[in-house]
């Protein structure tokens, strides 16, 4: 299963007390594209948006703040997870789409497979709900975004998922536009 | 000098509710003073890039948070203002610790960066003013008059023993 096949299936779990932070290049294009508008959508920034999940959580405790993530997003911002595992805000999800390369700029490979997510979120106290591969079984996946999204606690959720086939264009609204459609929405 | 009882009450007042940052000697006394405030929470960051990534996070929840740094931070920062608080126009209220301000052979590691601190500012096209004495609360009217005019970053230079 690739990367936007997942945020596609994210839909039905989506209400309107779900904020979205969606990291830079494919991951945001794909929430876009396959996700109710508006939402976070990085344009840059690479490595932050958990940090941005985690004040966005903090400034609206009564909504579900929902982090989607490549894991070379991931792994730039990895020290902004020891601050979240430290605060812990109930109302975090992270979902981590790894498919160990770079995929917006090429393909390149990221150093992700050689990184234990469950042994790492242990180690920083966070909760998670293994690390599913829908390579080996795709038909857990929905039951995993239930699990995620109904905790009353800071969890992540890490997928194995295959390389997209291509990329999307660019999101149409300006970063400000962005910004005002989705604090307008709140 | 200011009291950084003073400064806490005065962002209070001006609805920040939450701050975030890395912290300097120069800070010793307003983090102390944080940490005893109700009304304003601090969230340790582990870099200055994550700290306005929280900043920006919490302003798109509607609300206010502060940032706290040394001017170190402002050579770690640079995407996270490019690309994302001046790129959405998210306005940060940001103090800075103004080290290296002198030759100083116990501390090289500031000398450069102090040298570079008001052009690197410049170079990002920030806006920023230097706290110091008894109008500190005309210069931060000032600036988040700015702030909030243009949507825009500022910052506010702080020297050693400015803010006791």
């Amino acid at each position: 299963m690739r990367g936007e096949e997942v945020i596609a299936s994210l839909k039905e779990f989506i209400s309107d007390d779900t904020l979205i932070v969606s990291s830079n290049g494919n991951v945001s294009r794909q929430t876009y594209n396959f996700l109710p508008r508006p939402q976070v959508y990085l344009r840059g920034s690479m490595g932050l948006p958990m940090s941005i999940g985690l004040g966005l959580a903090l400034a609206q405790p009564e909504k579900q703040v929902l982090v989607i993530t490549g894991d070379g997003n991931f792994l730039m911002g990895l020290s902004s997870m020891t601050t979240i595992g430290n605060y812990k805000p109930d109302n975090l999800k992270i979902i981590i789409l790894d498919n160990e390369i770079y995929a917006t700029t090429g393909g390149q490979e990221t150093v992700s497979s050689t990184v234990d997510y469950l042994k790492l979120l242990e180690g920083l106290g966070i909760q998670h709900y293994g690390s599913l591969n829908l390579v080996k079984s795709p038909s857990k996946l929905l039951e995993a975004f239930e699990i995620l999204l109904t905790s009353k606690q800071t969890a992540v959720l890490h997928i194995n998922v295959e390389e997209d086939i291509e990329n999307l264009e660019n999101i149409p609204w300006q970063p400000k536009e962005i910004k005002n459609k989705f604090m307008k929405n709140i | 000098m200011i009291k950084s009882v003073d400064i806490l009450n005065y962002l209070s007042e001006k609805n920040f509710e939450l701050s975030t940052g890395v912290p300097c000697s120069y800070f010793k006394e307003l983090l102390i003073e944080i940490g005893k405030s109700t009304d304003i929470q601090y969230i340790a960051a582990t870099r200055e890039d994550e700290a306005v990534g929280i900043a920006c996070g919490y302003y798109l929840g509607k609300k206010n948070c502060f940032l706290i740094m040394q001017n170190s931070g402002l050579a770690t920062i640079g995407d996270a203002f490019t690309s994302l608080a001046q790129l959405y126009e998210i306005p940060l209220l940001i103090f800075v610790s103004y080290r290296g301000l002198e030759p100083d052979k116990t501390f090289p590691e500031h000398v450069i960066m102090g040298k570079v601190t008001e052009a690197v500012l410049k170079a990002y096209g920030i806006p920023y003013w230097n706290m110091k004495g008894e109008n500190w609360r005309k210069i931060l009217d000032k600036a988040l008059e700015r702030m909030n005019e243009d949507s825009s970053v500022v910052c506010i230079l702080v020297e050693k023993g400015a803010i006791i």
